[in-house]
């Protein structure tokens, strides 16, 4: 039996307790002026997408990319852990930590519009599913890099990016290929949740987030020994080294 | 509560706690050799030193076993490095390893021990007993982001031991331990050893090794120079006294006429003799050269040990 990597994660959040508390005011802090203010609802929803989407990717990658660096994820590899086991437990405890925190602050957003209950459901799923989904390509962004430096620069590049594919700010002509990269990009469904619960006008997006949340998963399991050696690789210089 | 021990281990006829090594290299990247054609046997339940100045390749040696590292030449076989069962067989502690520093030193010991395919409650019995039998004591209980140097030494310890491997690997073992600790671990070593687990140990220092060791193996410059059980590389050296001596000034040419069963070994500086009497030849030497016109600055004498071994198979000093 696998040791619980998932419940020593849940352990060292609890007991990094400034941490976990700033996990839970800083999102409030960036959505609160968002929500209250006088920001048209289709650029706050694009605005939460890069929020939540960001916190998940970084709140993966950076520990991930520490913990290769220092020789940990190889030595509870060494110590019988299987590689694919450690990741995606690993992503699965950190998905639920950050639906955790995230999710008073979608509540303030939510609370601000007057939203429907039903679209709020739907956008706490939307919003766990993409905590899922930013954490699983955390993992991938982290055995990429070779630095925490470097992982900090792929993160920043790749959280705008996957969220201008899902739409945040623009309308893809219909048809397009832009408008088939919307359809088919992993933080879609929450836009869309985002934008229903806001707005009014949203939906969809639903079938590539189920997609993007299963084949994630089973592509970090295949590749999961070649993802675990890549974290235990640093750049001459380590830290100091982009 | 019973805890395996590594004879519990059996996987398709082979001993997990063999070791077989035949002209095994090693270097890092393209640098220069670090193990430079290692032939070694090691058989189920022994206990070996490998001992070495720094760069001698011991933790290199220790590494390869581990599977950290690939030989780039010659063959190794660890059995070991599979898992039988569900259990890891092999058991490593490097001088310094990363540790979830916001859980207590129990909490991590647990969570290896469960890795290595403990079930939860032998993984607790196994933890608390070589907690308490190592010393870790009270800290146990603290977040090893506050331990000391010793603290963090007596945990890998009991990390590396805590599932009972059937190969037990450590890089120097008493770094760091007080003797109350020393002396436990040579315990739970031997421990290993009687239930046929095989342990390796690499040390630049013979300290306490002949206590531990069945075998030491003495490494130079990435080669195995000498080896043996203790008793036989003492008896290698026979019973001789080295006396080595410094001159303050000495004779061009140094004709003393020393007595039967002391021979010169070498003319140089320091001038070094070998004799079969004992310290007690000491004085009859120092006369002779004194006769000689010599004044003599300083007189090193050297019984025979494990050191004079390593000095003899390589020509420098173990602790240089």
């Amino acid at each position: 039996m696998t040791p619980a990597v998932w419940s020593v994660q849940w352990r060292l959040a609890l007991t990094r307790k400034r941490v976990f508390i700033l996990n839970f005011f800083v999102p409030l802090t960036l959505v609160l002026p968002v929500a209250t203010g006088a920001v048209p609802p289709g650029a706050a929803a694009g605005v939460y997408v890069v929020l939540f989407a960001a916190f998940s990717m970084f709140g993966s990658a950076i520990p991930l990319r520490w913990e290769g660096q220092r020789g940990m994820s190889a030595r509870i590899v060494r110590a019988g852990v299987a590689p694919s086991s450690y990741l995606l437990q690993r992503a699965g405890a950190g998905a639920v930590l950050d639906t955790l925190q995230l999710t008073p602050a979608l509540l303030i957003a939510a609370v601000a519009v007057g939203a429907a209950p039903g679209d709020v459901v739907t956008a706490v799923v939307a919003l766990a599913a993409t905590a899922w989904i930013g954490g699983l390509v955390g993992i991938i962004v982290a055995a990429a890099s070779r630095s925490i430096t470097e992982t900090a620069l792929f993160t920043a590049v790749a959280v705008p990016l996957l969220a201008h594919m899902s739409g945040v700010f623009r309308n893809p002509e219909p048809g397009s290929y832009q408008a088939l990269l919307e359809t088919g990009s992993p933080f879609g469904a929450l836009h869309e949740a985002l934008l229903e619960m806001t707005m009014g006008a949203g939906g969809g997006g639903g079938v590539a987030m189920v997609v993007w949340a299963v084949a994630l998963p089973v592509a970090v399991a295949m590749l999961g020994p070649r993802l675990h050696t890549a974290l235990g690789r640093v750049n001459r210089g380590g830290l100091e080294g982009a | 509560m019973v805890i395996p021990g590594p004879l519990d281990i059996k996987e398709a006829g082979r001993a997990p706690g063999v070791i077989r090594a035949s002209g095994l290299e090693f270097r890092y990247g393209g640098g220069a050799p670090v193990l430079k054609g290692v032939d070694l046997e090691i058989g189920v339940g022994e206990v070996i030193a490998v001992v070495g100045p720094p760069g001698s390749g011991k933790t290199a040696l220790l590494k390869l076993m581990a599977g950290l590292l690939a030989p780039t030449g010659g063959s190794l076989d660890v059995p070991a490095r599979r898992t039988s069962g569900g259990r890891v067989m092999l058991g490593f502690a490097a001088e310094v390893e990363p540790h979830f520093e916001s859980m207590t030193g129990q909490q991590n010991a647990l969570f290896f021990a469960r890795a290595a395919g403990l079930r939860k409650a032998d993984a607790a019995a196994s933890v608390a007993e070589l907690i308490g039998l190592l010393g870790l004591g009270e800290d146990a209980h603290r977040p090893v982001s506050e331990y000391s140097f010793e603290a963090r030494r007596r945990l890998l310890l009991v990390e590396a031991l805590a599932h009972r491997p059937a190969l037990t690997l450590i890089d120097n073992p008493f770094m760091g331990l007080d003797q109350a600790a020393r002396s436990a671990l040579i315990h739970v070593l031997r421990l290993q050893s009687a239930k046929r687990g095989t342990v390796v140990v690499a040390s630049p220092t013979l300290t306490l090794l002949p206590e531990l060791a069945d075998r030491i193996l003495f490494l130079h410059e990435g080669r195995i120079v000498t080896g043996g059980r203790v008793a036989e590389l003492l008896a290698s050296l026979g019973n001789a006294t080295r006396i080595e001596i410094r001159f303050e000034r000495r004779p061009h040419r140094i004709e003393a006429q020393f007595r039967p069963g002391t021979k010169v070994l070498s003319d140089g500086d320091p001038f070094v003799l070998e004799s079969g009497r004992g310290p007690a030849a000491v004085g009859d030497v120092c006369a002779a050269l004194v006769a000689t016109g010599a004044v003599i600055k300083s007189v090193t004498v050297r019984e025979a040990d494990l050191e004079e071994v390593f000095r003899r198979a390589t020509g420098v000093e173990l602790s240089a």
